[in-house]
Parts: structure tokens; sequence; C-alpha cells
């Protein structure tokens, strides 16, 4: 496809930047054109929101580069802000944090062990779990709301330390921490070597299974994280929250680069991904499009973004020309 | 392939195995209440919009993919369907089909030709359809064609009238099953499984890879919106959320019914069992009392357990 030497490195330069080009250019075009865009109350709408998404996505990158998928997110979500708030009036505001982190770590770590150990594909261990956490939240609530009333926790929700809102500040710092962890820790690696060839890394002495069920964990314990900053924001708990914010997730992953098959990805790429929904999501409100045309700007946009980072990647192109040569 | 064929009918023998041992045990919950057969049609006829859309399902998940989109392509055609009313009968229906063709095969094109994953593309195509129905419909339910035009009576009467005691919807179910089968005899069907099993194999023995690819997409469109009209039929107004479970029960099927989400393996058989074995699931839950909200939780464990006995086999 890319005969043109000049012209391939050009490509491959953009296809490693094109999202954070392609974000650079909305968020001027927002800056400029689109009325309330850049005023303080829309930022901010957009970083409480969408930091709730970022950490959801962080979690599933940590999945998606080990070549699996969390379907499960958007449910343990609603149970994580359900124990929250049910423990909360019973055992006071620690406990209740903790038990909500430990009960949704401890689902991800029974899809983690299930991923692991059986055949089961990851898409129908993390579907089976997203019913298995619907089902709980709903139980444990009653199928009601459960209202959270600990001033100091709803504050939080609304915290703004100079000018950031404290979700994303604790968002920031999850980021700093999983990049180094990435990039220098051996687990970290050992993601990326299990996601791009399971089974050299199994032979090259990598225990793949403890590598998966670290990133189901973790996927779960960010979620936890994320539902805490939901509950907190909302002021309550809710069982029926939460919903399809998995696939929010997947496609923010996917739009920063991430491949399904496992091996691609990055925490600047996933963030970017999330920032891109949230900031077109925002500019569609703010012009006044119509809610039924949303979704199907959305879906265009999701399919353009994949094409371009995808289209131009290694695998592909050797599949191209292999397909030519043939 | 004779050996292949043995494989085929163990699996197929477990999964009557494990209805039968659902049904068993509905039996004995409900005191034999659960074995007339007007119960027994019942759960069979609830289950026919999902049938049909787990067939779909299946051509794709054998073909190596994934399909998201089959709910909101089932919802959208029956709220097309509804506005066409207007027009002559015929009309419709072509009308209606010719939509769905270019739905299904934009999607082939862009997972064939473009390369994109399956899951991506189908993903997206949802959000798209979704709107597209709240689009043309307003975003509500359609009762009537666009200028007040009656929804065709041949279609109210789908779940009503009969044909040697059985109701057309049952026929129309039956009919899409044989053909699915029969497709999978054809050499395009059979390509489906070659290439779900290896691309590059299946590419290098000169398997007409991208048509058998796009056509697997377009028939799976086509049997979602067979799905969309006949929910119509069934409840008398075109509704874009129609089919907001669709999608993920007609995975859950097809993967309790032994397919692989790895492609390459899957029966029609299996999904058709697949299909009544959820249903006979779901109908025990709400025989027990099982509070509603606690049964995504039970269809999830039972889920993972059917798919864990499946994965168990293929390991020996």
């Amino acid at each position: 496809m890319c005969r043109n030497h000049s012209l391939k490195t050009f490509r491959e330069g953009f296809n490693k930047y094109s999202i954070l080009i392609v974000l650079s250019i909305i968020i001027l075009y927002a800056l400029f054109f689109v009325p309330h865009f850049a005023s303080r109350i829309n930022l901010m709408a957009i970083m409480f929101q969408y930091s709730i998404i970022a950490f959801l996505a962080l979690g599933q990158m940590l999945v998606v580069l080990t070549g699996g998928i969390d379907l499960s997110q958007g449910s343990l979500v609603a149970l994580t802000s359900i124990i929250a708030a049910v423990a909360m009036s019973h055992f006071g505001l620690v406990p209740a944090l903790l038990l909500a982190v430990i009960g949704c770590t401890l689902l991800g770590i029974t899809s983690g062990t299930l991923v692991a150990y059986t055949k089961m594909p990851p898409f129908i261990i993390t579907l089976g779990m997203l019913g298995i956490g619907r089902g709980l939240a709903k139980f444990i609530a009653n199928a009601k709301p459960v209202p959270i009333q600990d001033p100091f926790f709803r504050s939080l929700g609304r915290k703004v330390i100079f000018g950031i809102p404290l979700s994303v500040i604790l968002l920031l710092i999850v980021c700093v921490v999983l990049v180094w962890f990435l990039r220098n820790r051996r687990l970290g690696r050992y993601i990326y070597a299990v996601g791009s060839n399971e089974e050299s890394a199994r032979l090259s002495g990598i225990n793949t299974k403890k590598v998966k069920l670290f990133a189901y964990s973790m996927s779960a314990l960010l979620t936890s994280i994320g539902g805490l900053v939901w509950a907190a924001r909302l002021g309550s708990g809710s069982p029926i929250g939460g919903a399809n914010y998995e696939m929010e997730s997947i496609a923010a992953v996917i739009v920063g680069g991430g491949s399904l098959s496992g091996g691609k990805g990055s925490v600047t790429g996933t963030i970017a991904g999330v920032l891109l929904f949230g900031v077109i999501n925002s500019i569609l409100n703010l012009s006044g499009i119509s809610p039924f045309w949303q979704g199907a700007i959305k879906g265009v946009f999701i399919l353009l973004a994949v094409a371009a980072s995808q289209i131009h990647s290694k695998k592909n192109v050797s599949m191209e020309r292999w397909a030519e040569n043939e | 392939m004779n050996k292949n064929l043995s494989v085929n009918m163990k699996d197929l023998l477990k999964l009557i195995g494990v209805l039968l041992i659902l049904i068993s045990f509905a039996a004995i919950l409900s005191k034999g209440v659960f074995l007339r057969p007007i119960n027994l049609f019942n759960i069979t006829i609830q289950n026919l919009i999902l049938m049909i859309a787990a067939l779909g399902q299946l051509l794709i998940i054998i073909s190596g993919g994934i399909d998201l989109s089959v709910g909101s392509i089932v919802g959208f055609s029956g709220v097309l369907f509804v506005l066409l009313q207007d027009m002559t009968e015929p009309l419709t229906y072509i009308i209606a089909l010719m939509v769905v063709i270019i739905i299904g095969g934009i999607s082939g094109v862009l997972v064939t030709c473009v390369k994109l994953p399956s899951f991506v593309v189908t993903m997206a195509m949802s959000y798209i359809v979704f709107s597209l129905a709240k689009i043309i419909g307003g975003g509500a339910s359609v009762y009537t064609g666009i200028s007040g035009g009656e929804i065709s009576a041949t279609v109210l009467s789908l779940y009503k009238s009969h044909f040697l005691g059985l109701p057309y919807a049952l026929i129309i179910a039956v009919l899409c099953i044989i053909g699915v089968s029969l497709y999978f005899r054809t050499s395009m069907g059979h390509f489906i499984y070659t290439i779900g099993g290896n691309e590059k194999t299946a590419l290098l023995s000169g398997v007409p890879v991208v048509r058998v690819r796009i056509s697997a997409y377009i028939l799976a469109a086509i049997l979602a919106s067979i799905a969309g009209i006949m929910f119509v039929g069934r409840v008398g107004l075109g509704d874009p959320q129609a089919g907001d479970l669709l999608t993920l029960d007609s995975i859950a099927a097809v993967t309790v019914g032994g397919a692989s989400l790895s492609g390459g393996v899957g029966t029609v058989a299996g999904t058709v069992m697949g299909v009544l074995i959820l249903g006979v699931l779901n109908n025990i839950l709400n025989m027990l009392n099982v509070s509603p909200s606690i049964q995504p939780a039970v269809k999830g464990i039972i889920i993972l357990l059917a798919v864990y006995l499946n994965s168990r086999k293929n390991r020996s």
C-alpha cells in the first residue's frame, strides 16, 4: 500500500500521534466556534463526568492489553455505589469505602481467575459477571436507589482544588502511577508481552495466568474508584446506574489506539480517547443537535477514528502486502 | 469429516441432556404444570424472535466476528416497517429488506475491506442504527405509517392466525432455521467455517473471503429485520428499543449452544438448543418467584456454568 518511503514514515508518525492531533483540532475548533464551550461551567462538567469513564477506561485498557475484554464494568459501578451507600449508613465512611472497593475487586478477581484458569472466552465470563454484578446490586439495594447521608463524602464529589476537581487530581495520580508501572515494572511489561503473543510469552517463562488475573483485578479496582467518584457526585447509590459504561470505556480504549487482539494501547491514548468522547458529546449538546442524531454521529466518529488508527497499523499493512503478493 | 460429525452429535446430545434436566427440574418444581403442552408451546412462541436473531448472530460468530448491532437492527427495522405502511404491501417488505441489506453490507465491507475489528464496527453500527430508528420515528414508538396507514393485517396476524394448528410466526422461525441450515450446506456457507477457523489458510486456499464475509453480515442483518417485523406483529407497534436485550441474549444463546467466540465452531441445532435452554431457564426463574432483581445474577451464573462445561470438553 505505502510504496513511497517518506510517505510511509509520515504515516507511521501520524499514526502514533493521530489521536492527539485529532483531539487538538477538535478542541481548537470547539474553543473558537462552539459558543459556551470554553465556559468554566462546561469545562468543569466535562471533567467531572468523564473522569469517571476515564477510571473505567484505564482498567479496560489493562484488560484489552492482555487481549481480553471486560464487559462487567458498568454493573460494577452500580454495585460499588450500592455497597458504599448501604454500608455507610451502618458502619461509617472509611469501612464503607473499603467494603465497596473490596467487594467490587473480589468480583474482578473472580473474573480474572476464570479467564486465567479456564478456557472460557473473557467475553462470556465478563458478560456473566455483568449479570451477577447487576443482580447483586439490585438485591442489596432492593432494586431502589439508596441515598448517601454522609456530608463529607458528598462534599468530596464536588470538591475543587486550585480549579481542578478532586476526581481529576485522583485520576492524574492514577495515570502517572500506571505509566510508570507499565514502563518500568516487570509485571507491566509482561502485560504487553502476554497481549502481543501469549504463547511466546508463556514459553519465555512468564506466568501468563498471573498476569491476566492481575489485569482483571486491576480493572475492577479502578472501576470501583470510578464507582465511588460517581456515587459521591450523585449523592446516592443506584442499582441501575452505569449501564453501558463498559461500551464507552471500550470505545475510548480502541479510539485511543488500543487493539482488541491485545498488545496495543497506552495510558495517553486512552485518556485522549476519553477526552475525545467528552469533547464531542459536549459539542453535540452545545450546538443544539437533536439528541436523536447524537448516537449516529458518535457511531460514525468511532468508525472514522478507528479506521484512521488501524488502517496503517503494522499488522494490517503486512497482511495487505502479503495479500497483494498472492 | 465423519469424526467431526460424531463430535457434533455428541455436543448436541449433551445440550439436549441439559435441556431435559432443566425441564424435569421444572416439572418437579411445578408439580407437572410446566409439562402442560400449552406451557411448553408458550415458551417456544415467546422465544421465536430471539431464535431468529440468534441464527444471524451464529453466522457472524462462526465467521470469527461478533454482532453487537442485532438488537438495534431489530428495533430499527420494526420502526421502519411500520412507517412504510402507507405503501402497497410487497413494497414495504422490499424497501425494509433493501435498507437492512445496505446496513449489513456496510458492516461487512468495513470488516472485510477496511479490516476494522467486527466488535468495533458493529458497536458503532448499533449506535448509528439505533439513532436512525429514533430519527425516523421521532424518538418514540410508532403505531401507523407516516400518513396514517394501518399496520398490515398479515403481520398483525403472525402470532394469532394458524396454519395446520401452528402460528405463522412459528412457521417463519422454522423456515429460517431450515434456511440457515441449508445455507451452511452450500459452498458459501461452508466457507464461513473455513474463514472462522483460520482466515489466512482460507485466503491461501482460494476461498473468496471478502464475498463470504459480506454475505454473512448481510444475511445476519436480514434475519434481524425478520425478527424486527415479527416483533411488530407481536406487539402491534414499532419500538426503537425493541431489541435492547436481544444482542447479549443472542450471543449468550449461541455460546451456550456450543459455538466458540474465536470462530469456526458452532451449529444451527446447538443454537436452537441454546435458545430453548435460555427460554426454559427464564420460565423456571419466574415460576420459582425468583425476584426479578436477582434474576440477572442467576442467569449469569448459569451461562458461565454452561460455557464452562463446554470449554472443558474442548481441552481434551
